[in-house]
């Protein structure tokens, strides 16, 4: 990288089902406010504002415009990014590649979206080209396909998604900005919802969130004096599949694996379950969890579902995997991808709270997902 | 925030109806001709990495090259790879209203590689497993809207 | 196996449809309070900005220039200055369905007393022809069912003279 990045400031907003109390400017300026704090540094300082959500998911367009005097964006330059699922790390991964590139020293990015407003499985849907409208019933389709598929090749069992859900869960009660914290008891809660798509239930998928999540991201020069908790970039990857009607699942290679691959060469990275500490991955499905533990090389071809089992990827253990709760418990898209680099940020400096891994955290890995399973990855550090 | 309930807030529901004309491509188009008038599935082949696309187009996405000539049928034949069926109301985003699915969904893949998704005609769950032999069934007056005029897929003989 | 190719087509293949997607926009609660004001008291209601000295009407609850929190709420006056305008002459359905107006109908951007801001909104018992910017104009509400939107206000009507304050 040209120039070294770090992120200075991490900011999150409540999240809900529904926000009726703010508008978008208002919910997207709580995080702001959050992160200018964290970071202490005053709005004056922020050369450039990007904010990121997906449009159709809440029907609120021209975000870089109308949202300005939430972001504090006025008169000062930036943009807005709008891809699927991953776009709060696009986000986040556009601000680093600015600082990177010396042209800017401190970059505010936004991640936010309201969904109490619409149904983001039906513009997920219409993403689809029309012929094949009729026929995807969007993610939650894809997973359950996957889900069928997966439990036919291994081991697993509905209720091994039921046990990353009760982790999730757990993790979430720790985690007073996690939208979802049910307080559940056992794997027999997980099986009481009802069905949403055979055999999937309710439980064993994400919610519709309001929210929003801000990163202040800034250059070596300019981290060093603002504060003593620099957390660093140390890389990013971005790769992108086909549109195919195969979207989870399958035996073909996916992007999390060869974005994992580029990622883990350039960076020396040879065990992962060595040399990365603390995992905030996004999981829209508890079932996406377990392939996402063989995607990434923590577990072998058709094993994931045996890590759950194990308790090793709990906040006390030695693979700590979405301590936050993860996209599980808390989901507004523009932000959620955003949030997994904001809480693995946390998790470096020791700022988590209650949700904090009991493991020493040098080096995180957030990934992101989106549309026809797109990945993005960015690995962090305490020191370079 | 107990607060919050009280107070009244005010929203306004729109419904947004956005009409569009997808121009399909002649490669797609034809796919399209074919589907309605001969019950007849086409992809075709990419002239450098020899993958069959499907639905077919100018350029191959996996090695970036411009197709030629090399059309296949593809059958209207395949395995069932993966299914499932909605429990709850789905969403449908053409008429903007939940509703339940009829039938099962499955990504079934053709003989010769690429998949289709698509309705299967047997609603009962318990009948269905992952290899299934399905094929398609037409509707007696094609549509000439591609995936529409097939019906759904019935199961033809059991594989293994 | 190359024996046969499909048909060409002989006219470019359109696959044509349409989306329905539902939504709710919550105004929060700075929107509401400015709505609700129109609704129940028929006032036109504002932030002001005590560090820039700026009256945002509509509210907005952040000053944009000094990204201070805004909770001074002031009234501003019902009438002001239209600042420039436009008729639409054309039917189309938003007109009807939405604005519930006939065409053609006027409508402008108008500083009202009090505010830093511009306001839109249409005109009415006005002779189009007759519309000048710099022209007084006043605010005139429904009487009967007023919603809590900013049709509340009707339309702006001319004033003869501006008044003594």
């Amino acid at each position: 990288m040209a120039n070294r990045v770090a992120i200075v400031g991490v900011g999150r907003s409540t999240q809900a089902a529904r926000r009726p109390e703010v508008n978008d400017a208002e919910m997207i300026n709580e995080a702001v406010r959050a992160a200018l704090a964290d970071a202490q540094i005053d709005i004056n300082k922020v050369q450039a504002v990007l904010t990121n959500s997906i449009d159709g998911f809440d029907n609120f367009y021209l975000g870089d415009c109308l949202l300005v005097d939430g972001t504090g964006g006025y008169m000062k330059s930036g943009m807005k990014l709008h891809t699927g699922g991953t776009v709060g790390s696009t986000g986040a991964i556009a601000a680093f590649n600015m600082v990177a590139s010396g042209m800017f020293d401190v970059v505010l990015t936004i991640g936010h979206q309201k969904q109490e407003r619409g149904n983001s499985m039906g513009t997920l849907c219409a993403a689809a080209p029309g012929e094949l409208r009729e026929f995807v019933q969007g993610a939650i389709g894809a997973f359950a396909q996957a889900a069928v598929q997966y439990m036919k090749n291994t081991g697993a069992t509905l209720e091994h998604a039921g046990m990353v859900r009760l982790k999730a869960d757990k993790n979430a009660c720790r985690n007073p900005y996690a939208h979802l914290r049910l307080g559940l008891k056992s794997i027999d809660d997980v099986a009481k919802s009802p069905i949403l798509i055979w055999p999937l239930r309710l439980l064993d998928f994400c919610p519709q969130s309001c929210g929003a999540c801000a990163l202040i991201v800034a250059s070596e020069k300019v981290a060093k004096k603002i504060t003593r908790k620099p957390v660093w970039v140390a890389d990013h990857e971005t790769v992108h599949e086909l549109q195919s009607e195969i979207v989870f699942g399958g035996d073909e290679e996916k992007s999390q694996q060869i974005a994992a691959k580029r990622l883990y060469k350039r960076n020396g990275i040879t065990n992962p379950i060595r040399d990365i500490d603390c995992f905030e991955l996004y999981e829209p499905s508890s079932w996406e969890e377990l392939y996402l533990y063989e995607h990434f090389f923590l577990a072998e071809h058709n094993k994931g579902w045996k890590m759950i089992e194990s308790g090793i990827t709990e906040i006390e253990g030695e693979i700590p995997v979405n301590p936050s709760g993860g996209v599980l418990a808390t989901n507004a898209i523009g932000a959620t991808a955003m949030l997994r680099i904001a809480e693995a940020a946390l998790q470096i400096r020791g700022d988590a709270g209650e949700h904090q891994v009991t493991r020493d955290v040098k080096t995180t890995l957030s990934s992101g997902l989106g549309g026809t399973n797109w990945t993005t990855l960015v690995l962090l550090k305490r020191s370079l | 925030m107990a607060d919050v309930q009280k107070e009244e807030f005010i929203g306004v529901e729109i419904l947004s109806k956005i009409p569009y004309n997808w121009s399909m491509g002649p490669y797609s188009g034809s796919l399209f001709i074919e589907m309605k008038e001969n019950k007849k599935i086409w992809g075709i082949r990419c002239p450098k990495c020899k993958k069959l696309l499907f639905p077919p187009e100018a350029m191959c996405g996996y090695c970036f090259t411009e197709v030629k000539d090399d059309w296949e049928e593809i059958g209207d034949e395949g395995t069932v790879m993966q299914f499932t069926k909605a429990g709850m109301p789905i969403f449908d985003n053409r008429t903007g209203k939940f509703a339940f699915s009829e039938r099962p969904l499955a990504n079934i893949q053709f003989d010769k590689g690429p998949y289709i998704m698509h309705w299967l005609e047997e609603k009962d769950m318990e009948k269905l497993h992952l290899g299934m032999r399905v094929k398609a069934v037409w509707r007696e007056q094609g549509r000439g809207r591609g995936y529409e005029d097939i019906m759904y897929f019935r199961i033809i003989e059991e594989k293994k | 196996m190359m024996t046969t190719k499909p048909a060409k087509p002989t006219t470019p293949i359109i696959f044509a449809g349409q989306l329905m997607l539902p939504y709710r926009f919550e105004a929060g609660r700075t929107g509401s309070r400015f709505l609700k004001e129109l609704r129940d008291n028929k006032k036109i209601m504002g932030l002001k900005c005590a560090k820039c000295n700026k009256v945002y009407v509509p509210p907005r609850s952040t000053c944009k220039e000094c990204f201070s929190k805004l909770d001074n709420w002031v009234e501003v006056g019902n009438e002001g200055k239209l600042l420039t305008y436009t008729v639409l002459r054309v039917t189309r359905d938003a007109e009807r369905d939405v604005l519930k107006k006939q065409l053609p109908v006027a409508y402008g951007i108008i500083k009202l007393d009090g505010a830093d801001t511009g306001f839109v909104h249409m005109l009415g018992e006005v002779d189009l022809d007759k519309i000048k910017v710099g022209m007084r104009v006043k605010a005139v509400f429904r009487e009967d069912e007023r919603k809590g939107n900013i049709l509340d206000i009707n339309y702006f009507k001319p004033v003869s003279k501006a008044r003594k304050r």
